[in-house]
């Protein structure tokens, strides 16, 4: 969910750029640590990156009867990692304003921190969590993919929210009346996206297994199912 | 190729230098958003709905790529409409109308500015001069990579899915979800491969860890900068109110 051009005050989007700035510096010096090691991993973070914005050219149906696109932030953060995705996710999300008119430019600090810092942290988060408490690869994925599109939600929701308080319950019933509003068809999209990036992820382990080994998805020569 | 890279990449303001463009479109678009909606934001919608008729872009070309956004700025201007009084409870409330009113027009008029620039300068032009702004080179030659690969994976999504719904590939939801991981799991393939290629090819041809491109040379000309200084100054003296049209 693509907060529009324009649509925050401007002190909001100058300070949704300050918050993202730290993390999109860091996210930067890692990639450059990274291609400055070994400079033909550009090529695959160019490819990561492509990757990340083909996913926003799928059709997810919609419950409303439209349709609508995965975020991408769960597969993009259990694949390639937060840090990378801050850098990946803020270049896509700059060529979704640029080609697509998705998004913004004045609104690209507020883009950045929902859904190229917030959802693929809490993606992450959400994964190793229960990889830790011992679930398999799907259950992980699934976690990762659905928590990573609503914590996307939730935030886009709550800099809304911010941005325009309600006259009569402040914050909170702004909360309540933006989330209200997107949760019609964000919340069934995040369960989808959920379900569809576990398939996608069992279709690459029979397939593309030396790939997901590459990114450290899978463990060598184990986990071939999901 | 989008629709808006195209227009770009086939205008009459092709060969103008990108940073003339930027001034122009990016300048309008802070004014759009920086000065009060009434008669900032307007009159930096107007000027840049009216550059866009100059530059000939297609009419439908813009309608359709404003499609989505305004379907979020209509979306979210609801919710301005009413007020929150007790829990559970919605009433609309009048006095909301001029901030709705104010938020859609800023965010119409800086939509229409944005679609000048992205319309107009086609990002091949943009990247490889990005990192003067002191964006590391790395960073932007990741950006170039992934802006040369997109248009090859999101052309294979549309064969994928243009195959799959030959063979009733989207007949049922579970048969649809399928169709759709099919979809993700063949970009990922088709990526890898790419970059794996690249790597391959460029290697043999003794890589350096650096990939310039040859970047065509545009003069910036001094007119189109002299007028768009004016038309920017002009914007903001009459929106601060310091001269009036009569």
């Amino acid at each position: 969910m693509h907060i529009a051009e324009g649509y925050l005050p401007p002190e909001q989007a100058a300070a949704w750029f300050v918050v993202s700035a730290p993390f999109v510096v860091h996210g930067s010096r890692a990639l450059v640590r990274q291609v400055r090691a070994d400079p033909e991993s550009k090529l695959l973070l160019g490819a990561a990156g492509a990757f990340t914005f083909a996913l926003s050219a799928l059709k997810i149906p919609s419950v409303t009867g439209s349709s609508s696109h995965p975020t991408g932030t769960g597969l993009g953060a259990v694949l390639f990692r937060p840090p990378v995705m801050s850098v990946l996710g803020g270049i896509v999300l700059l060529f979704q304003a640029l080609l697509l008119a998705h998004g913004g430019l004045s609104t690209l600090g507020a883009n950045i921190f929902s859904m190229a810092i917030v959802g693929p942290w809490v993606a992450y988060g959400s994964y190793r969590m229960v990889r830790r408490a011992g679930g398999g690869l799907g259950p992980a994925v699934f976690a990762a993919a659905a928590l990573g599109s609503l914590a996307t939600y939730g935030v886009t929701v709550a800099q809304l929210a911010l941005a325009f308080p309600d006259p009569m319950s402040g914050i909170v019933g702004a909360l309540a009346k933006f989330g209200g509003i997107f949760a019609v068809t964000q919340i069934p999209l995040a369960i989808s996206e959920g379900l569809l990036t576990v398939l996608v992820v069992r279709l690459l382990s029979r397939t593309s297994g030396d790939d997901l080994r590459r990114l450290g998805l899978l463990r060598p020569a184990a986990e071939v199912r999901a | 190729m989008f629709a808006l890279d195209i227009a770009a990449h086939t205008g009459p303001w092709r060969n103008r230098h990108p940073a003339e463009k930027a001034l122009l479109a990016l300048g309008l678009l802070i004014c759009a958003v920086a000065l009060p909606a009434w008669p900032g934001a307007l009159l930096s919608g107007g000027a840049a709905a009216v550059l866009l008729a100059a530059a000939r872009v297609p009419l439908v070309v813009v309608l359709r790529a404003a499609r989505v956004p305004l379907l979020f700025v209509v979306t979210s201007t609801v919710p301005l409409l009413v007020s929150m009084p007790a829990p559970a409870r919605l009433a609309i409330d009048p006095a909301s109308l001029p901030v709705a009113a104010q938020t859609a027009g800023r965010s119409v008029a800086a939509l229409t500015c944005l679609l000048l620039f992205t319309a107009t300068t086609p990002l091949s032009d943009v990247l490889p001069r990005l990192h003067r702004l002191g964006i590391p080179p790395a960073v932007t030659e990741v950006a170039a990579l992934t802006y040369r690969m997109l248009f090859l994976l999101v052309e294979s999504v549309r064969a994928v899915r243009q195959a799959q719904a030959a063979r009733l590939g989207f007949r049922t939801w579970r048969i649809t979800y399928r169709s759709l991981a099919g979809q993700a799991g063949a970009v990922f393939v088709r990526a890898m491969h790419r970059a794996r290629r690249l790597e391959e090819g460029l290697a043999v041809r003794g890589y350096t860890g650096s990939l310039a491109v040859q970047v065509a040379a545009h003069r910036v000309s001094v007119p189109f900068v002299a007028a768009t200084t004016t038309l920017l100054g002009a914007i903001v003296a009459f929106s601060a109110g310091l001269v009036s049209p009569w």
